[in-house]
């Protein structure tokens, strides 16, 4: 009997390496096809197009950094600090834009009790999800009509209608704000709006950083729009230089491609290295919601 | 009771949402409109005419369609197929890897170590702009000479370079290896966090009566995340009809169609001679009520269960006692 | 361990900008110890943080859009020998590459759009100068007798080719674009391979191997053996060929509303199977990196030729072969079996801007000097001459091009303006529509998966009505 035991527990623990093998090789595995992209863009950014040519994959770093950003730097449709510049404001403005008035949308779904809330919250979940691909055309001529090509407010002023982060802030201020406080902040004689910025706010700021992270990264990596709408070159983001990368008229050089989609990818990867357990905990909370 | 004392403020809920419910209208409701109407008339060539109707206001909407010359199908369905295979080749992928990871991740026998590390690189791809993974691949993938040939070379296993974005079924895997790479980071980081969710004794019971993991995996985990998984899906196939970017700056859509998906048909039709505002204009009807449809499944199946279930109580007990009323 | 991750990558963020601005102060001198093609490129750039050429300090801002750096180059040396012009204006220009026709999109926004934002100057390629001119576009563009005095007597003076006249000529028959160039084709070919292969690298030797003039391609084919035979590919990729069969194409793609596929154009089909089937080329795509690194002497099979005008031996192989090891000196010019014609860049003003006051004035110098001057004070003269880029291209002007010289050292001391002038005889306009710009990008593309062998010619043809068809073409 008792030796019974013993066996099957070995044997138990024998599965259970095996097991526990097979996830850490897989895991690996996954790991390195999400890296490996990334580090042969870096390190052959840092290689001439001739070291490319002969070797297109290489663990060892090159010595043309420098030579490749010369070249870059003649590529005149690239140029990756006024893309960051024009990238950033957009995407700041998105961001403060879409934090701010979903907060206060959600706020008055969440406290105040109107005749038609409940089908504005109809609504909002409806077109939670509707992407910018089936209103561009519409959009488009009408900016066109009314002379809004190429103005930058035309991708920042749809931020402050985002269903989405509605919805999300809504369901935080379920958890995170009791009407107490609202009242008896009214038994103090704040009035509505003041209530909201001092005393609501606040409480909402944890949402509001998860939220404010996606909104910026999704407005940073967003090409279609911009694409669309901006003409001019002064005015530019980062993915739509990216997108010209190639191809380019008299010279295209290997280096110089991965060197520009590490200029664009960069920033990205390290905010992300560094705000990393915000976001993955920002994923994992913006949908147990379902 | 709570809700009584708050009614004298309620003029400030219309308040509170009048930015939203502007820009709302403006920004969304507005061009949805115009877009809609613009499917019904001449609105074509790079300077259009004066806005009007078509005799046949459903004329655009036949073109999409109609056969083309050679008998083939219409691009435009062509490219709704294409979009729905692409989409749903990376998503069952994409959701068996969540779905297998979380599982891993959360078991509590097997104490995986270094998930923290896992969870960030497997998400890594998704936080980085579309634009850049597609020129990057693209490049990977280069002919004659990128590292995919490279590697594939020496290793042997090819003697020849592979022109990957010639062939039609190769850079649809492409574009669909992309899609899952980027978002399955993601699903598994949503998927576990249903997992923590489900009550341990629940797990803990199933322990006791002998359960094995795949049982506990198949009878318990998969039964309580499916809301999870239905959202995973919905919000995962409205971001796959509008695709655009990667199958754009991958292959332009191409070869001969491959990857062109309604987005990328959308933009063609109306940033490209002969400048099809109206065309594109319909068939970004037809998208927008697909997205439409699966929005409202989506909100069907978020909807907050119980409290549908005691409206549909009220609205029962009031509908009887105004019967009960007429009848007495 | 995430942290220090990402502050070393910060750090070699920061380290590569900071490289990248502290080495712009040598990149002149760089230039000019290489080919000298780039001194433009890079004496436009006096603001390293900036990369739209930004030229004159002046209040009235002139909107231009161009497909590439050459045309902001230009304006920025007429504003050098013009301070005063300099201190009133300001260049603005939006330069982007046409790839998957990037280019043409934005300007048509740009033109439709209006406003203070509209070019006022644009610039339009060979492949899709006729919407600008004569198409959907055509009433932007501002005829040129509307701001230029006496434009037929100047034409005559500078002896303009005839078919860049055609080309900018509208439906009215007002001239409203110009080109500076001509852009008739020739045959680039390596010298040592030529030495190698047919025994000697002159002119005659090489003509006489791929059937100079005789406009068929029986004699490049057996010449494409013979290289093989001895380890090298006739041409880079089918795109190098698919430039002369769509020149040398005597009927438009579309007459009268209706599809009209060439005879030539037809052949290109066959050609390209052959180009792949006998493996007598690198199969790459030009414009792509792979296609550069043919040039600049890296990939594992050496290329013998390249078909182009002269700007393709001075803004683009020049620019990859710049030393001896890649082939600086030993390239030369002959006579190609088929005559061709390839690009050239065409100069429109908008309407709106001539409408203008402030902007009529400079914009007709700036044209003018560009387009008509025949003197050596003009912008022909000094294009032809290599004084502006450092490189000589053949102009559009014949009066010019007998005041220059062309010898290079690129070519090992040749002169091929002789050359290059002979090939504009072939150059006719007969052969463009407006639908070029779709119609050849779907003729390539249906033909490359024809010769890779992804499908048969029927499939490829049908294809290809379609898309003409959808681009509302009549398809018989």
């Amino acid at each position: 009997m008792a030796t019974n035991t013993t066996a099957l527990a070995s044997s138990k623990q024998k599965d259970s390496i095996i097991f526990k093998t097979v996830i850490y090789i897989v895991c690996t595995i996954l790991a390195i096809l999400s890296i490996a992209p990334f580090l042969v863009m870096l390190i052959n950014s840092t290689r001439s197009t001739a070291q490319i040519m002969a070797h297109a994959v290489s663990f060892i770093p090159g010595k043309e950094l420098g030579n490749n950003i010369k070249l870059l730097k003649t590529k005149k449709t690239f140029n990756a600090l006024r893309g960051m510049k024009n990238s950033f404001i957009i995407s700041a403005s998105v961001t403060v834009l879409a934090v701010y008035f979903s907060s206060l949308t959600a706020y008055a779904i969440y406290t105040y009790d109107w005749k038609l809330k409940k089908a504005f919250f109809s609504l909002v979940m409806g077109i939670m999800m509707l992407p910018g691909t089936v209103t561009m055309i519409g959009f488009y001529r009408a900016c066109y009509q009314f002379h809004l090509v190429n103005n930058r407010l035309m991708l920042i002023l749809p931020a402050i209608a985002s269903p989405m982060m509605v919805f999300f802030m809504r369901q935080y201020l379920e958890g995170a704000l009791s009407l107490e406080i609202v009242e008896s902040a009214r038994i103090d004689g704040a009035n509505e709006f003041r209530t909201f910025n001092t005393i609501v706010l606040p409480i909402m700021k944890p949402a509001m950083a998860t939220q404010a992270i996606f909104a910026f990264v999704g407005s940073w990596n967003n090409y279609f729009l911009p694409m669309i709408l901006l003409n001019k070159q002064e005015s530019y983001t980062m993915p739509i230089m990216v997108a010209l990368l190639n191809g380019d008229i008299y010279k295209t050089e290997f280096g110089c491609i991965y060197l520009g989609l590490s200029m664009t990818a960069l920033p990205l990867i390290i905010v992300y290295l560094l705000l990393s357990k915000y976001i993955v905990s920002g994923v994992a909370l913006g949908s147990v919601k379902g | 009771m709570k809700q009584k004392k708050l009614v004298n403020y309620s003029k400030f809920g219309y308040i509170f949402a009048i930015p939203f419910i502007l820009a709302f209208l403006i920004f969304t409701l507005y061009p949805v409109c115009y877009t809609l109407l613009i499917g019904f008339t001449n609105h074509e060539g790079a300077i259009p005419p004066k806005l009007e109707i078509l005799k046949d206001p459903l004329e655009n909407f036949k073109y999409l369609f109609q056969k083309r010359p050679s008998g083939q199908m219409s691009y435009f369905l062509l490219g709704l197929i294409t979009t729905a295979r692409i989409w749903v080749i990376n998503f069952i992928p994409q959701l068996g890897l969540g779905l297998l990871l979380s599982a891993w991740f959360t078991d509590n026998r097997v104490k995986v170590k270094g998930q923290g590390f896992y969870k960030v690189v497997f998400y890594l791809p998704n936080i980085i702009t579309a634009a850049t993974c597609a020129i990057l691949f693209r490049t990977l993938f280069g002919y004659p000479i990128g590292p995919i040939n490279d590697i594939l070379k020496s290793l042997h296993i090819l003697k020849e370079p592979y022109n990957f974005l010639l062939k039609k079924s190769p850079t649809r895997a492409i574009v669909e290896f992309i899609q899952c790479w980027q978002w399955y980071g993601s699903t598994m980081i949503t998927l576990i966090a249903a997992v923590i969710g489900i009550n341990p004794e629940i797990f803990e019971a199933a322990e006791i009566d002998g359960a094995n993991r795949i049982q506990k995996f198949f009878r318990i985990t998969i039964p309580s995340i499916r809301p999870v998984m239905l959202f995973t899906l919905v919000t995962s196939l409205i971001g796959g009809l509008s695709m655009f970017d990667i199958p754009m700056l991958l292959a332009q859509g191409g070869p001969d169609n491959a990857t062109q998906t309604v987005a990328i048909y959308i933009y063609n039709q109306s940033f490209r001679k002969p400048y099809k505002y109206n065309r594109s204009a319909a068939a970004s009807i037809i998208l927008f009520i697909i997205i439409v449809g699966c929005s409202c499944l989506l909100f069907y199946l978020m909807r907050d269960k119980e409290a549908a279930k005691l409206e549909k109580l009220k609205k029962a007990e009031m509908k009887r006692n105004r019967l009960m009323a007429r009848g007495a | 361990m995430k942290k220090i991750i990402a502050s070393v990558l910060c750090f070699t963020m920061c380290a590569a900008m900071f490289a990248g601005c502290s080495s712009s102060d040598s990149t002149t001198t760089t230039a000019a110890g290489g080919n000298g093609g780039e001194t433009t490129t890079e004496a436009a750039k006096s603001d390293p943080t900036t990369s739209e050429v930004q030229i004159g300090t002046g209040s009235i801002e002139i909107v231009v859009y161009a497909m590439s750096d050459e045309v902001p180059g230009m304006i920025e040396e007429f504003f050098k020998r013009n301070p005063d012009l300099a201190d009133k204006y300001t260049i603005n220009a939006t330069v982007s590459n046409n790839d998957n026709q990037a280019y043409e999109t934005k300007l048509n926004a740009a033109l439709t759009a209006g406003g203070d934002l509209a070019p006022d100057l644009y610039v339009a390629e060979a492949d899709y100068i006729l919407p600008y001119t004569q198409g959907e576009f055509a009433d932007f563009a501002a005829p040129y007798s509307s701001f230029i005095d006496d434009v037929d007597g100047k034409i005559k003076a500078a002896d303009i080719a005839g078919y860049t006249v055609e080309l900018g000529t509208n439906k009215g028959g007002d001239l409203v674009a110009l080109c500076y160039q001509c852009t008739g084709g020739a045959f680039i070919y390596r010298r040592s391979i030529a030495k190698e292969v047919f025994g000697s690298d002159d002119q005659a030797t090489v003509e006489a191997a791929i059937g100079a003039g005789t406009q068929s391609w029986d004699k490049f084919f057996e010449a494409a053996e013979a290289l093989k035979a001895k380890g090298y590919a006739i041409v880079s990729g089918l795109g190098d060929v698919w430039n002369v069969c769509e020149k040398a194409a005597a009927t438009p793609w579309v007459v009268d509303g209706k599809l009209n596929i060439d005879p030539m154009r037809m052949e290109y089909l066959d050609i390209a199977k052959k180009l792949i089937d006998g493996d007598y080329c690198n199969k790459t795509d030009a414009w792509q990196e792979a296609w550069y690194a043919d040039m600049k002497d890296q990939s594992e099979r050496k290329v013998f030729g390249w078909y182009g005008p002269a700007w393709l031996i001075n803004y683009v192989i020049a620019k990859q072969a710049v030393d001896e090891a890649t082939g600086f000196g030993d390239y030369a010019v002959c006579v190609p079996n088929v005559g061709f014609w390839w690009g050239g860049s065409w100069l429109l003003a908008n309407k709106a801007a001539i409408e203008n006051a402030d902007k009529k004035d400079v914009i007709a110098k700036i044209v003018e000097w560009i387009t008509l001057d025949c003197t050596e004070n003009g912008l022909l003269y000094a294009w032809a001459n290599g004084q502006i880029s450092a490189a000589k291209d053949t102009v559009s002007s014949g009066t010019v091009m007998k005041m220059s010289d062309g010898s290079m050292d690129f070519l090992g001391g040749q002169n091929p303006f002789e050359i290059f002038v002979q090939a504009t005889s072939y150059a006719s306009a007969k052969c463009k529509c407006e639908y070029d710009s779709t119609l050849n990008g779907t003729w390539q593309e249906q033909a490359k998966q024809y010769a890779m062998g992804e499908k048969d010619k029927d499939a490829a043809l049908n294809e290809f009505k379609d898309v003409a068809a959808n681009a509302g073409i009549t398809v018989e």
